[in-house]
């Protein structure tokens, strides 16, 4: 599903990646851990096309990512980044902006499986705390019915029993390939490969 | 009342530079390192209005086609070429765009303006055309500027943002809304907020100036409302135009800030 291939990427004068290659099957979850500096989260920007290494190929659902695909191939794509400020006021503006009126029911269900009922799902962001928002990020990306899910510390800034809830709700996501990035010991319980970097 | 101002002689000019010894001798005292700067601020000055009233002088006399359009092409010139100095691009990338968008934005705000609102017997008169002109693109360089700075920076501190909108939408135009609304609440606020205020903390220049040229105060006041609203719309096309224009150079063949 994504293979990524004797990747060289260097940024300012910093080697982060020396012939780097990983491949991940499709529906699988892998996340990749290891000490802040070493790529991580740079690694969902190359899946994604916003961080182009020097050399090595990016190949996803057998297409070499390239700039006439790079459209298309994220379409297939999620992504919940780690912290990001909105430029909304509540979840309604979310799914008017980004376009997602057809997912609203899910994504108040799969808010139901995280704890946040509709009344609070839709406060204004300003009056939820960062745990609640969250969730509200990854219900509302997880609804979009992508095959592959990129998660960036998806459960930083949560408490272990909002963690363990949605690394229940991972695990059961049996037709995504999923790739994460986390420190968290909790979450790796929900994958099916751990990559140190 | 259709007098002139009271003309001021080139001495009472230069006794008027005296108002200037005394800050300039609390600079100094304090140590403010802003009096080299000044004084070459205040030279740069009195010899650029005093060319630009030399030219202004000659143009106004032939008043031809031609060349007042030639001196508005100048002043967009200037204006793109200061603005994208300032927002530190590089010129050769954004000299078209930029200074399209100023073309594009002038050429309408006047057509509107000059041509529907004042309506002079000749539409290019360049007693009309070219210091209206000259108060809308000044305002435009300073707004252009923080604009297209404001632009530039949220796109350097908000990745995540535009990774977001853009991997979950699908859709750049969406995924840079939030810059561009950004940009422009940055850029015009303060020329909002000095509309606000206009008239209850200072008199504006243009109607100070057409009051002391002869002109009644009631035609001032429509002057400088209709100059204001010039002002406003000219800065809001131009930098949108300008961003517009400039996004064609800032992102690169993946949709990254380049």
């Amino acid at each position: 599903m994504i293979e990524i291939k004797n990747i060289y990427l260097k940024i300012e004068d910093k080697e982060i990646f020396k012939n780097f290659s990983v491949k991940i099957s499709k529906n699988e979850h892998v996340c990749f851990s290891g000490h802040s500096g070493k790529g991580k989260s740079t690694l969902l920007k190359i899946i994604q096309g916003y961080v182009i290494p020097q050399n090595g190929i990016i190949q996803i659902d057998g297409k070499i990512l390239n700039p006439e695909n790079v459209k298309s191939l994220r379409n297939l794509m999620s992504y919940i980044p780690q912290n990001v400020n909105l430029p909304v006021e509540n979840l309604y503006e979310l799914i008017n902006f980004i376009g997602a009126k057809n997912y609203e029911e899910k994504i108040f269900n799969i808010l139901e499986i995280l704890k946040i009922n509709k009344k609070e799902a839709t406060k204004p962001f300003d009056q939820l705390s960062g745990g609640e928002k969250q969730r509200i990020i990854i219900a509302f990306c997880l609804s979009l019915n992508k095959q592959i899910i990129l998660m960036d510390e998806p459960t930083s800034g949560l408490d272990n029993e909002s963690s363990n809830i949605i690394i229940e709700l991972v695990k059961n996501l049996k037709n995504n390939t999923i790739v994460s990035v986390s420190h968290n010991p909790l979450w790796w319980q929900s994958c099916d490969k751990i990559i140190e970097l | 009342m259709n007098h002139g101002a009271q003309d001021i002689s080139v001495f009472s000019l230069a006794i008027g530079f005296l108002a200037l010894l005394i800050p300039i001798l609390i600079l100094n005292y304090f140590k403010i390192k802003i009096i080299k700067d000044l004084a070459i601020s205040l030279l740069r000055m009195t010899l650029q209005l005093s060319l630009v009233g030399v030219y202004l002088e000659v143009i106004f006399k032939i008043n031809n086609l031609w060349i007042n359009l030639l001196w508005i092409i100048a002043m967009i010139l200037v204006t793109a070429w200061t603005s994208i100095k300032r927002v530190k691009l590089n010129l050769k990338n954004y000299i078209f765009p930029v200074t399209l968008a100023i073309l594009i934005s002038l050429t309408l705000t006047n057509i509107f303006f000059i041509g529907t609102i004042i309506r002079p017997a000749y539409l290019f008169d360049a007693r009309y055309l070219i210091p209206i002109s000259g108060m809308i693109l000044g305002n435009s360089l300073n707004h252009n500027i923080v604009g297209m700075s404001t632009y530039l920076d949220a796109f350097r501190t908000k990745k995540e943002l535009y990774y977001f909108i853009l991997t979950n939408s699908g859709n750049r135009q969406l995924a840079i809304q939030p810059f561009i609304k950004e940009s422009i609440i940055r850029a015009l606020n303060p020329l909002i907020a000095g509309m606000s205020v206009m008239g209850l903390i200072s008199l504006p220049g243009m109607m100070t100036g057409q009051i002391l040229g002869g002109s009644s105060p009631a035609t001032a006041i429509k002057y400088q409302i209709m100059i204001m609203i010039a002002i406003f719309t000219g800065c809001f096309f131009s930098l949108l135009l300008s961003i517009i224009f400039a996004n064609k150079k800032l992102f690169d063949k993946f949709g990254n800030l380049s």
